[in-house]
């Protein structure tokens, strides 16, 4: 952090600037401290909510402190196989994470360093296709999963994640940014080109690869629209946010929110922890990414 | 050697290339490409989503009519639709990114402590997922919900509860009641027809249901985007501000004349991404409105998802999502536009 | 050098292959004691069943999910079906955005083989071509109730049994009628008697209404068809909704929210009429005999009773709803389904299943043995005698969609009864000529 109220250059400061400049402060923390209360209130009287019997919340939706502390929310969660929603959302995570890091890297590598031909067209094409808004695909990828049968499977969740042009797009400017005399004296040795690679480049790329990591894994778990589609009546694929979003019932059931709200918590703790972990890099990612794009 | 080297070397290297590319490409492909083509053939097919796809016929333009000139119910609501997303976005997209951009600079104050916790406090919405926030927003919308109960507090009591996701009304029919003016007293030619809707319609204002859902949808993404103009703030090098300041520049004008155009391309981006998002919203209606009350939460994406899968109109469904990708890219290219304008 | 780099990038692919074929584990079986790690679950599936149970069909019955109680004993008749054929195996599935979810598993792929279909839904079904008909394996038929069977009859065919039905009623909370030294409602009441009753209900100081009434058109139908009025003519060729006596029903329905005397259930923290009602919100609730288990499970102590619904000017009207078991065009063991659908519906399962009160049974042969277990509920009963079907023709879906948007607004008093009448013609009519245009291809 750089100094803080930096000396005066040249000239004294005049005493109504000080006090401006005091009051300014202020006035920033009661914003900020407002607001970070606004963005964590509603997550804490959700997580409270989740502990209170169904008549305390119905009674008084607004009271943070149950008054009588219950796990019927969790447990009806976990009646509805709450766990086997936890584990395919993880598994898809992990492995759209893991092809996401492998498939982009090689990608964006080779568009950005290996001459081969056509590059230029790839890449513009690929560019492309990040102009393709994802609710344009909802129909069609469904027809297509009909087609190649991977409806209610996980390969229907997992293989479309696999890789995405945003990815390549960042590990291919973040390739560019690498000197190339590295590679040159592997080259030298004689090295080829995947061992260059995976030997010399993509050490290198640990803030990319991680900022990618941390978008996909975000972006899986937190994905709707993709299992919305995919899984039609097989109730063991379920994701958390797909799960989660049948919750609202019908007809003839009530909205139990401790249950609905301890499945929100549950889809939101490994994230937020995830989060807590590993903050740094999430939002260094994101500011990579606004920086690159 | 030497020469069959670099010969060699080409070759490998288109080998290598091609390689390193093929799986990504073959992802791409299929599960992007070939989904394009299947949009637009089947949007030219009365297929229903029930009997198998072979069986759709084609039906040449009879979609693409129905919804924008047949002046019947697919017209009306793919209108609505249009006109409440555009709501949506024209109310999100300044909020979310005027909102990240006064924050940023809060935070970015020489002398603020708690710098960090800031950050993640407005960041931490944005990791959770889209739904889990939608149903706590459902809980604290309800009637005797969190957010009457704090608009209650703050106005004394003053605030009449409303059940925010079920009010139907326009903002700015709300607003001009007052002066007078509804849809019984207004002008006559406020009830003539421009595109299936009356001009009262289009000039509804988002509804309040929809104004819950735009509140909710900027909650969730101003931290992001706060976070993209921080890391663009601090990327502005001190000795800026510094030389600004010994020429006598207040705060003020160092915004206007020094930060903001400096940040130009990161607003652009921030902007850019807003849109996209707020052309797409869909989870949140998916799960809070289902389009209601009165139609006034259908949004564009939400009436893909209805005409296809819900009303058995894939064909139909499909020619939305057509003309919707058309719209988010003229939109794209407008900006561009104007960014390349003002750049040059 | 040049085989080298070759051969790296062959491995590197292996590798990757291997990767993601971890990944790509198909979906696990549809058995649900199947509880293993999913990597494990990729061969069993294919491998054990001509093995062990050659024999034996495996048949799945999809449906919505309702209530627990009435979950658990559809699972119980299930059972009882499994144990006395040995020969087939019926796994329960019972998903939740149901109509969506029934569309996509028809689609050209592998349907469910018995699956409930809801009498508004049946005509898409039908003129999609996805139904097997029940008619020639129909088992007893003239037993069920005309009505009812009319419900599931198009195109002049007898598609799929009717599991049971329900009728619309008037609930209404003792309690709070004593409290108002009012009389409880009776089956000759009038909208007027309703409508004073209502009045006398309302407490707005303790944000109690007289009646909770949802913008919904399966709702407001009744009192539609009450009014003499009526949405179509006979063979569906024009609309007839925009009469005065719609009018008059809808600014009935419409005016005793406008009134103050009901209340939508948004507006009483509610997610549907009984849950308002359970909550003691609202007096009087307009609900079908599903609310009976509602009520039981989640508001035991609620003091409740139920009456037929009130007459309008036209007479006594009220709606059926039903829903039936349908088997595929597409399926694979039609006639094992056949078998299921003929136990689920016949004597013996449909007794079974109504035998909780959960639904009516539609055979009239079980009529009177049900009355004795379910007194009280006689109305929904009766209701059958004057109940109209709902049912119109395909893609009415929009109309249902305007109407209800519609009432949203009356209701909020931004829009005038006529207007919605006039709009739901104007769409009802072009939904209409769209089918009759896509019949006559």
């Amino acid at each position: 952090m750089t100094i803080s109220h930096a000396p005066p250059r040249g000239r004294s400061r005049p005493l109504s600037t000080v006090l401006w400049d005091r009051t300014r402060l202020v006035l920033s923390y009661a914003i900020l401290f407002g607001l970070a209360l606004a963005f964590f209130y509603p997550f804490t009287l959700a997580v409270t909510t989740s502990f209170k019997p169904l008549p305390e919340i119905a009674a008084n939706p607004v009271k943070l402190l149950p008054d009588q502390w219950t796990l019927e929310g969790y447990r009806r969660m976990v009646g509805l196989n709450v766990d086997r929603w936890l584990f395919n959302s993880a598994f898809v995570a992990v492995c759209i994470t893991l092809g996401n890091v492998i498939l982009a890297s090689l990608a964006g590598y080779a568009l950005s360093r290996v001459p081969f031909p056509g590059r230029e067209a790839l890449f513009l094409a690929i560019l492309g296709t990040m102009m393709i808004p994802g609710i344009v695909l909802l129909i069609p990828r469904f027809i297509l999963f009909k087609l190649l049968g991977m409806i209610d499977t996980y390969q229907g969740l997992i293989v479309p994640g696999l890789v995405t042009s945003f990815g390549i797009f960042l590990m291919k400017q973040f390739f560019e940014s690498i000197p190339v005399e590295l590679e040159e004296a592997a080259f030298m040795d004689g090295a080829s080109r995947f061992q260059i690679y995976w030997n010399v480049v993509l050490p290198l790329t640990r803030p990319a690869v991680i900022a990618l990591t941390i978008f996909s894994f975000q972006g899986s778990w937190n994905d709707f629209m993709g299992p919305l589609i995919v899984i039609s009546t097989n109730q063991d694929l379920y994701t958390l946010p797909l799960g989660l979003a049948f919750l609202r019932g019908g007809i003839g059931q009530n909205l139990q929110w401790n249950a609905i709200l301890a499945g929100s918590m549950l889809t939101t703790l490994p994230m937020a922890l995830i989060f807590l972990f590993f903050q740094r890099y999430f939002i260094e990612g994101i500011s990579y990414a606004g920086l690159k794009g | 050697m030497a020469t069959t080297g670099i010969r060699g070397q080409a070759r490998q290297d288109a080998i290598a290339g091609w390689l390193f590319v093929a799986p990504a490409l073959a992802i791409l492909g299929i599960f992007l490409v070939v989904p394009i083509l299947f949009a637009a053939y089947y949007s030219f097919t009365d297929w229903n989503g029930i009997s198998p796809p072979t069986e759709a016929r084609l039906i040449g333009l009879r979609n693409y009519y129905d919804l924008l000139l047949s002046g019947g119910i697919k017209q009306q609501d793919f209108f609505k639709a249009l006109k409440n997303t555009t709501y949506f976005a024209l109310g999100v997209v300044p909020l979310q990114t005027g909102a990240a951009l006064v924050l940023a600079v809060i935070v970015n104050q020489r002398g603020l402590r708690f710098k960090d916790f800031f950050r993640t406090a407005y960041y931490f919405p944005s990791i959770t997922s889209s739904i889990a926030i939608s149903l706590i927003f459902l809980f604290l919308y309800q009637k005797s919900g969190l957010v009457n109960y704090v608009l209650e507090v703050i106005t004394f009591g003053r605030w009449e509860p409303i059940a925010w996701l079920a009010d139907a009304r326009g903002l700015f029919h709300i607003l001009l009641e007052p002066l007078g003016i509804t849809l019984r007293t207004g002008p006559e030619f406020l009830r003539a027809k421009v595109a299936g809707l009356t001009l009262w319609d289009w000039i509804s204002g988002p509804s309040v249901a929809l104004t819950a859902i735009m509140l909710q949808n900027s909650w969730t993404t101003t931290g992001t985007m706060m976070v993209i103009f921080l890391a663009a703030l601090q990327d502005i090098p001190s000795f800026v501000y510094e030389a600004a300041q010994i020429d006598g520049a207040n705060n003020w004008q160092i915004f206007w004349k020094i930060t903001l155009p400096l940040l130009r391309p990161t607003l652009f981006f921030v902007i850019t991404l807003g849109l996209i998002g707020t052309y797409q919203v869909f989870d949140q209606i998916y799960v809070m409105t289902s389009g209601g009350p009165a139609k006034t939460t259908l949004t564009m994406a939400y009436i893909v998802y209805r005409n296809g899968f819900r009303n058995s109109e894939m064909g139909l469904g499909l020619a939305t999502a057509v003309l919707l990708f058309a719209i988010i890219f003229l939109l794209t290219m407008l900006q561009r536009r104007i960014t390349e304008a003002r750049e040059g | 050098m040049r085989h080298r780099t070759l051969w790296t990038l062959l491995a590197a692919l292996t590798v990757l292959a291997m990767v993601l074929a971890a990944c790509a584990v198909p979906a696990a079986p549809q058995a649900p004691a199947e509880e293993a790690a999913p990597a494990q679950e990729a061969a069993p599936a294919e491998e054990m069943a001509p093995e062990e149970e050659a024999q034996v069909v495996e048949l799945t019955l999809m449906g919505w999910a309702s209530s627990e109680a009435e979950n658990t004993r559809l699972q119980q008749v299930v059972d009882v079906f499994n144990e006395q054929n040995p020969d087939i195996q019926v796994t329960l599935n019972l998903v939740p955005s149901y109509d969506e979810k029934l569309q996509a598993s028809l689609a050209g792929g592998s349907p469910p083989d018995v699956f409930y279909i809801d009498s508004f839904r049946l005509p898409d079904l039908v003129e999609a071509g996805a139904l097997e008909p029940y008619e020639p394996q129909a088992l007893d038929p003239d037993d069920f109730y005309p009505s009812l069977r009319n419900a599931f009859t198009w195109d002049g065919t007898f598609w799929c049994p009717p599991k049971d039905f329900s009728t619309l009623a008037l609930e209404y909370n003792k309690d709070l009628f004593d409290a108002a030294g009012l009389d409880y409602p009776t089956p000759d009441w009038t909208w007027d008697d309703l409508r004073a009753a209502a009045e006398a209900l309302t407490d707005p100081d303790n944000g109690v209404y007289g009646i909770v009434l949802s913008a919904d058109f399966a709702r407001w139908i009744a009192f539609l068809y009450q009014a003499g009025g009526s949405v179509t003519d006979e063979g569906y060729t024009q609309m007839t909704i925009n009469s005065p006596e719609a009018l008059e029903a809808m600014e009935f329905y419409v005016g005793l929210v406008l009134d103050g005397y009901a209340a939508q259930p948004s507006d009483l923290d509610s997610g549907w009429n009984g849950e308002a009602f359970g909550k003691g919100r609202a007096a009087m609730a307009i609900e079908g005999n599903w609310i009976n288990p509602y009520l039981q499970d989640q508001f035991p102590d609620l003091n409740w009773g139920v009456t037929e619904l009130p007459s309008g000017p036209g007479g006594q009207a009220t709606m059926a709803f039903t829903v039936c078991y349908g088997v595929p065009a597409a399926g694979m063991y039609k006639e094992e389904s056949f078998r299921l659908v003929n136990f689920l519906t016949g004597p013996e399962g449909m007794q079974m299943w109504t035998d909780l009160g959960l639904a009516m049974p539609t055979r009239r042969s079980l009529r009177e043995g049900w009355l004795e277990k379910f007194p009280a509920l006689e109305p929904f009963l009766n209701g059958a005698e004057y109940a109209h079907k709902w049912q119109f023709v395909p893609g009415f879906s929009d109309v249902m969609d305007t109407i209800n948007s519609g009432l949203q607004e009356a209701m909020a008093g931004t829009k005038l009864p006529e207007d919605v009448l006039a709009e739901a013609e104007a769409v009802g009519n072009e939904i209409l000529a769209r089918w009759r245009e896509r019949k006559g291809q």
